[in-house]
């Protein structure tokens, strides 16, 4: 350790808390530092080489302190920003049609099916309570157009006789033109003046493809 | 504290609010705002990384890392561990880090312009000649000399010295104590003036094995 006369600090303080110190900005550590560096010719060149070393650092600083990344770097982010962005918008416009082509899908089927499910359940609904009727009237009518047109009175079906009401799920309705003398195939009372009239029946096919009901259309008569 | 005025730790809340809402108009498409926030970032992130790495390939291979997470994972910035600004230094800082591990002891002594080309030292006057080379040589050494330095050295060197920060903004930056910052940098020059006198005694030992 070397310790100069009135210095207060010794070579390896120097080096520890003065060299990195500017020694002309005042204080009593830096005149202290100041002091060592005049008595002591190896800290004086080892402050001077430190000085150097700071300009030289700072020069070397300066020469890139206008750096920039170049602007094909800016053009590559934006590319890419653009293309994920743009799969993101079209990825949720995609998700968006197809959420509303289910709901069309859906709203066409509830559509289609409603009328239908009512339909069926008129048969069902009107025929319980009115069947021993309906049946009655179809069964004791001795003009069978006329009293099949007043049953139906519209929309409505008329069970077969001998099929039960309860059994009227899964059917289809399809609509034939046959000669009145044919219904009596289905158990129904024909009018015998009037039995090679071409009429036009619509039939409730249950699922084994057997007539359950039917109904005769306003226009066919 | 850098040119813009802020450090890569927070200092101007003005601009950090306004890097946030850039960001999140970012996040949700907007091109535009993107685009302000890396202009506004990338020369301090790019010279940082030009000078840690000495490679101005690398430099810009690791502005666009750092963008590009924002790009891809815009959630990765949270608001309370501070700004924007000091979110892209430690990305960048992780990349250059990555870098320095795979390529220890590569670095180049050219001094490259933005577009990545070769470029002389201008001429500051007109001295002779061997003056400029003088200079230029002598450049030359501190500029390996700092590349050759260990990374947590290096970096220290780099905010103080070459970036001018204070301790303070260099710990914010380095997420360090001031303690820290201050012996690694007292260390950091010591082994600089060691290797610096090293360079300069190589000439002369080759002149006079000759």
């Amino acid at each position: 350790m070397m310790i100069f006369g009135d210095a207060k600090m010794n070579c390896e303080e120097f080096a520890i808390s003065g060299l990195d110190r500017d020694l002309e900005s005042g204080g009593s550590d830096s005149a202290a530092a100041l002091e060592h560096v005049r008595n002591c010719p190896r800290c004086a060149a080892l402050y001077e080489r430190s000085l150097g070393l700071r300009s030289d650092l700072r020069e070397l600083g300066q020469l890139t302190s206008e750096a920039s990344a170049p602007s094909r770097v800016e053009m590559r982010l934006r590319q890419e920003f653009r293309t994920r962005h743009t799969t993101e918008k079209s990825r949720g416009r995609a998700v968006v049609a197809s959420w509303l082509l289910a709901a069309a899908a859906l709203i066409l089927v509830a559509t289609s099916l409603v009328p239908w499910r009512r339909g069926g359940r008129n048969v069902v609904a009107t025929q319980q309570p009115s069947t021993p009727a309906a049946v009655h009237s179809v069964a004791m009518g001795p003009e069978l157009g006329g009293t099949l047109i007043a049953e139906n009175d519209g929309d409505e079906f008329a069970l077969i006789p001998g099929v039960i009401p309860g059994m009227l799920d899964d059917t289809t309705v399809v609509r034939v033109q046959m000669e009145r003398g044919s219904l009596g195939a289905l158990g129904l009372s024909v009018n015998e003046e009037r039995a090679n009239d071409i009429v036009q029946v619509d039939l409730l096919l249950g699922a084994d493809g057997q007539p359950q009901a039917y109904r005769l259309p306003q226009t066919s008569d | 504290m850098n040119k813009a005025g802020v450090t890569p730790g927070e200092t101007n809340i003005e601009l950090q609010v306004s890097d946030d809402a850039l960001l999140k108009r970012s996040a949700r498409g907007d091109e535009e705002a993107f685009t302000q926030l890396y202009r506004r970032n990338q020369a301090q992130i790019y010279r940082f990384a030009l000078r840690m790495t000495g490679q101005a390939w690398a430099a810009e291979e690791i502005v666009q890392d750092v963008f590009m997470t924002l790009v891809r994972e815009p959630t990765k910035y949270d608001v309370a561990r501070g700004s924007v600004g000091a979110f892209l230094y430690g990305v960048a800082r992780n990349r250059v880090m990555k870098h320095l591990e795979r390529q220890p002891r590569e670095f180049s002594l050219e001094v490259k312009n933005t577009d990545g080309e070769v470029r002389a030292i201008e001429l500051a006057d007109e001295r002779t000649p061997a003056h400029w080379a003088e200079i230029r040589e002598r450049r030359e050494r501190v500029r390996s000399a700092v590349l050759s330095l260990p990374p947590e050295f290096r970096e220290t060197v780099v905010l103080c010295e070459l970036e001018e920060m204070s301790y303070e903004e260099a710990a914010q930056a380095l997420d360090c104590p001031i303690g820290t910052v201050r012996s690694r940098l007292h260390r950091g020059r010591a082994l600089l003036l060691a290797k610096l006198e090293m360079l300069r005694e190589l000439p002369k030992r080759a002149s006079a094995l000759r």
